[in-house]
């Protein structure tokens, strides 16, 4: 190897002396780079190998959590489900949850109802637009149109419902700020049905496709002790065969009310962290439909909250299944209409620790399949 | 051979895909309907009226100037300031009204769930571009026109696939 | 353009226009009156009936109506004609253009989308055009430290060398190639073996990483394909004993080889995939990987200029395996026959009074006329075709199988992912390579049975 490299001249503060060795090349796949989204990594490779990877994120990071400290509870909904803003249902509900235990209200039934359903439309829509990144990763231009497309239908839904394509700022604490329109359950039921029909074309062209077979089966392998030491969670953990969804074992709102199975894969690899997604959003049309017929009719949508509302001194953690695996929320307040603190646990952030160990020996062609594979948000991971 | 019936497999969905219609809307020439007619709060129920989220109207006959919407969007974007209107009205003492900055709302809509006095809707026009920054600030006077869309396709699923038409 | 329109002026306008204008004006006679005389003074003048032909001559005898005819062929089978415009150039970039229009506007229906619809009345129609201005109108920039010949060079010689390919293919019945060569399917493998070569040079010339790996991807492609791709072919050479790409076509008079090759078929298709950088093979431009591959740094024309030399080599192999495996031209005559006699007698027209005084030559298609006595007519009995009969029909027929080929090569584009380099060395070396000897094996005792070949039965 090479000697260390002793600098003649004196060194600004700050700055570190690398070894550069004779077979080893950096690259920076960087922000600007069509494969690496909000995220920069940098990689060494020796010739067509990775040696060492460093993900660098932090570039989109906001500091949501300091400004949730300045804004009271009920302003704070437009903020914090800008992490993911189409998944915006799944991310502030651990929020709305852990409110409404701080302040001590109780949900109304078609409430829960209501929230189950946006909430599992989030996550496939979230999943969808997951799924076009990575087909268009691996290079296949078709399955990045075919998923952007299909997420339309239920975008749609999503519009009629809470007004807003993206970002629906729907939920808050007390139960959702609008009941759904008069035909929504025929037109939910109508588009679910189609939408369910066209995921599953995706099995011929993507799923079954020899070449996307040979591509990632086999590389990124995460084994199950290794998923559960670090401290994965989501798609990547049940994918390595570690059965464990949240809306199963913690069961909130309406959830252990509707049946809802979970999806294994024993393999660890990349082809089975890209099917999971797509076998939960299948299963998320069967909650969906089953919610719809288990709604009660009417009732009421909210409870109303006293102005300013505020909590003891009291902490709360709860905890929910988003698109990406288990979101969480830790509020601290201190007798304020504002949280003392707050913090949100993504799963992005914590699927990233997979990312160094997986990519270290592996061909540089498969760095976007694992990269992404890992069911990965940047925006989120930063907040 | 498992590979080759993969890569024929592959191919024939892809050809019968080329039957299937066109999902794309054609933005200009078609614009997407919206259902009911912009999101409304009723502050007698507590409970918001579903509806798209656009641009804002206010009713000058109902607004009494009582700041709540500017209130509401200071933690949120400060996109609302009250500015004096020159006609006086019996409810609005201070002659004061919202002026909305659309450079900054993000059209969350919890202004129009502040207001205890039916005056701030939110209707169905979403093409609010303008060519400089002060075009974006729509004063009361401008909040008062109710916004002349033309928005007529819609969603169809029938045998031959979905459809904007 | 990052600023805002600014509001019109008329002085602006007309300032602008007398600026054109003048510059035109100027280059036109310091510039381009001189290169015009020059030219008419080196270039070889054809002879037309005994007559040399000068500038002056021709345009005289545009509006002679005897003459016409007799100029307007002669210009017709000049070379420049048919290196600029019928099986050379023009020709081929015109299918190009085609292609790349068709395939924006497939793609997208397979993907459930439009595609471009704005520019131009009809769907779009218009839309490269458009594109080709944007590219001209855009600044080329060089990297420092690139190595700027090398770098200037590296557009101009794919294109250059793509147009020579393309200068190999015979299109129609009757000669119609640019360079006719005896060992044209030699030919063609030697020209197919430079493009590594250019690859690898521009990327290495660009002075980057992206490129760099980018071009040594390209380079273990275009390679390991090499040699499938030739050992493909062979089967055929091996089965008609010609490498003339003419004489391959006329071979296969009743029956395309396809039907008795069909495994080197798909192995020259896999590796002409691969050769072209489609999809599933485009690992040299791999997106996400290495941002563009090897055309990272290229921008403006230049990159407009490795897009058209792309897809000029993408029409130069479909044709190539129409040629060699579809049966190029041959295919049932659209027309009917006309009597022989018409053909090699010529009409007699009357005067008014009714005596034949003048007798015309074939009627319908005089331009493609050949004399009848040196053209062997296809000849049925009594009835007979024209040459001019045979060229159209050759020609639609090579057209509409090109088409249907490329279609099948635009098609994967939708479908497959992009393959790992190393699965890409695998089938290139092993896979492929395998395949082409058992093809050469079929062929060998297709001939050693008698069956096909010089001596054998069909």
């Amino acid at each position: 190897m090479t000697e260390q490299v002793i600098p003649t001249k004196q060194m600004p503060p700050g700055l570190q002396v690398e070894n550069v060795d004779d077979r080893i090349m950096t690259l920076n796949v960087g922000p600007q780079h069509p494969g690496s989204g909000h995220m920069r990594i940098i990689v060494k490779i020796d010739g067509d190998y990775i040696v060492d990877a460093d993900p660098d994120p932090g570039y989109v990071h906001r500091g949501e959590e300091k400004m949730a400290e300045s804004r009271n509870y009920i302003t704070n909904i437009p903020h914090l489900e800008r992490p993911v803003i189409h998944d915006s249902c799944n991310i502030l509900y651990p929020y709305v949850l852990g409110v409404e235990d701080l302040v001590g209200i109780e949900v109304p039934e078609r409430a829960k109802y209501v929230r189950v359903i946006t909430a599992e439309l989030n996550r496939c829509i979230y999943i969808q637009y997951w799924l076009a990144i990575y087909g268009i990763f691996l290079g296949h231009s078709t399955m990045f149109m075919w998923p952007a497309g299909d997420r339309e239908l239920l975008i749609d839904l999503m519009e009629k419902v809470t007004g807003a394509r993206v970002t629906h700022a729907y939920f808050i604490p007390g139960g959702v700020r609008n009941d759904v329109p008069a035909n929504f359950e025929d037109v939910c039921l109508r588009q679910v049905n189609y939408f369910e029909k066209r995921i599953k074309e995706y099995a011929d062209i993507f799923y079954d496709n020899p070449i996307l077979k040979a591509r990632t089966e086999d590389t990124g392998v995460l084994s199950r002790e290794d998923a559960i030491r670090l401290g994965t969670t989501g798609s990547v953990l049940r994918a390595s065969g570690v059965d464990y969804d949240v809306r199963i074992k913690e069961p909130y709102d309406v959830y252990d009310e509707l049946d809802v199975h979970t999806n294994v894969l024993k393999s660890g690899d990349s082809y089975a962290r890209s099917k999971i997604p797509w076998l939960d959003m299948l299963e998320s049309c069967n909650i969906i439909r089953q919610a719809l017929e288990k709604m009660p009719k009417s009732g009421s949508i909210r409870t109303k909250l006293k102005p300013n509302p505020k909590g003891g001194e009291d902490e709360v953690y709860r905890r929910v299944e988003s698109g990406r695996g288990s979101a969480g929320c830790h509020i601290i307040s201190k007798s304020k209409p504002e949280p003392y603190r707050l913090k949100l646990s993504v799963s992005s952030f914590r699927n990233l620790i997979a990312l160094p160990y997986l990519l270290k020996g592996e061909k540089l062609g498969n760095m976007p399949a694992v990269y992404w594979s890992l069911n990965y948000w940047p925006v989120e991971a930063d907040r | 051979m498992g590979t080759a019936t993969g890569i024929i497999k592959a191919l024939n969905s892809g050809i019968k895909h080329l039957a299937v219609k066109r999902f794309t809307l054609r933005y200009p020439e078609q614009k997407l309907k919206f259902v009911g007619d912009g999101y409304q709060f009723d502050p007698a129920s507590g409970v918001a009226i579903a509806g798209n989220k656009g641009r804002h109207m206010l009713f000058h006959d109902h607004c009494t100037g009582c700041n709540l919407c500017s209130i509401a969007c200071e933690g949120v974007a400060e996109a609302i300031a009250m500015v004096k209107v020159p006609d006086t009205w019996g409810h609005n003492k201070k002659s004061i009204m919202p002026q909305i900055d659309y450079g900054k709302c993000v059209f969350c809509g919890l202004c129009v769930d502040a207001c205890p006095f039916y005056a701030l809707y939110m209707s169905n026009d979403y093409e609010l571009s303008s060519f400089t920054k002060e075009g974006l600030i729509y004063t009361p006077a401008q909040l008062q026109v109710k916004p002349q869309v033309q928005q007529d396709s819609e969603l169809i699923i029938d045998k031959r696939g979905a459809r904007h038409g | 353009m990052s600023v805002i329109a600014p509001k019109f002026r008329l002085g602006y306008f007309l300032k602008a226009i007398f600026d054109n204008a003048f510059w035109i004006l100027t280059l036109v006679t310091l510039a381009g009156i001189p290169a015009i005389q020059i030219a008419l003074f080196l270039m070889p003048l054809p002879v037309i009936d005994g007559e040399l032909l000068t500038a002056f001559l021709a345009f005289t005898w545009l509006f002679n109506p005897t003459m016409q005819i007799p100029l307007i062929k002669a210009l017709l089978y000049s070379d420049l004609f048919r290196i600029a415009a019928f099986p050379g150039f023009g020709f081929a970039a015109l299918i190009a253009a085609g292609t790349i229009f068709v395939e924006r506007k497939m793609l997208a229906k397979l993907q459930l989308r439009v595609g471009p619809f704005y520019c131009g009345k009809i769907e779009g129609i218009l839309q490269l055009a458009g594109d080709g201005l944007k590219l001209i109108s855009k600044e080329i920039i060089i990297p420092a430290k690139a190595d700027k010949p090398l770098f200037w060079a590296a557009p101009v010689l794919f294109v250059g060398t793509a147009a020579a390919f393309v200068a190999l293919i015979p299109v129609a019945p009757g000669g119609w190639v640019v360079a006719d060569l005896d060992v044209g399917l030699l030919a063609v493998f030697a020209v197919i073996g430079f493009f590594p070569i250019i690859t690898i040079l521009s990327a290495w010339s660009a002075n980057s990483k992206f490129p760099f790996i980018g071009g040594i991807r390209a380079l273990h492609q275009m390679v390991s394909f090499e040699i499938p791709l030739i050992l493909s072919l062979l089967g055929v050479v091996i089965l008609t004993g010609t490498l003339n790409l003419s004489e391959i076509v006329e071979s296969q008079s009743n029956f395309p080889w396809i039907i008795f090759m069909p495994i080197g078929a798909i192995v020259f298709f896999t590796t002409m995939l691969a050769e072209l950088e489609r999809i599933p093979f485009d690992l040299p431009e791999a997106e996400s990987e290495i941002v563009a591959g090897w055309l990272t740094e290229f921008s403006g024309m230049m990159y407009g200029l490795v897009q058209l030399g792309s897809y000029l080599k993408l029409y130069a192999f479909a044709a190539l395996f129409v040629i060699i495996f579809l049966g190029g031209w041959t295919g049932p005559v659209f027309w009917p026959p006309l009597d022989a006699e018409l053909i090699t007698e010529g009409v007699p027209i009357p005067n008014y009074v009714g005596d034949p005084i003048l007798t015309v030559a074939t009627p319908g298609l005089p331009l493609f006329d050949k004399d009848p006595n040196e053209w062997v007519q296809q000849q049925q009995g009594e009835l007979m075709y024209t040459s001019g009969q045979l060229l159209i029909s050759g020609v639609i027929w090579f057209v509409l199988k090109t088409v249907g080929v490329i279609f099948f090569i635009l098609l994967p584009r939708g479908v497959f992912p992009r393959i790992r380099l190393d699965m890409l060395l695998h089938i290139g070396w092993y896979k492929l390579i395998g395949l082409a000897f058992v093809n050469i094996f079929i062929a060998l005792g297709l001939v050693y049975a008698g069956v096909i070949g010089p001596g054998g039965i069909l």
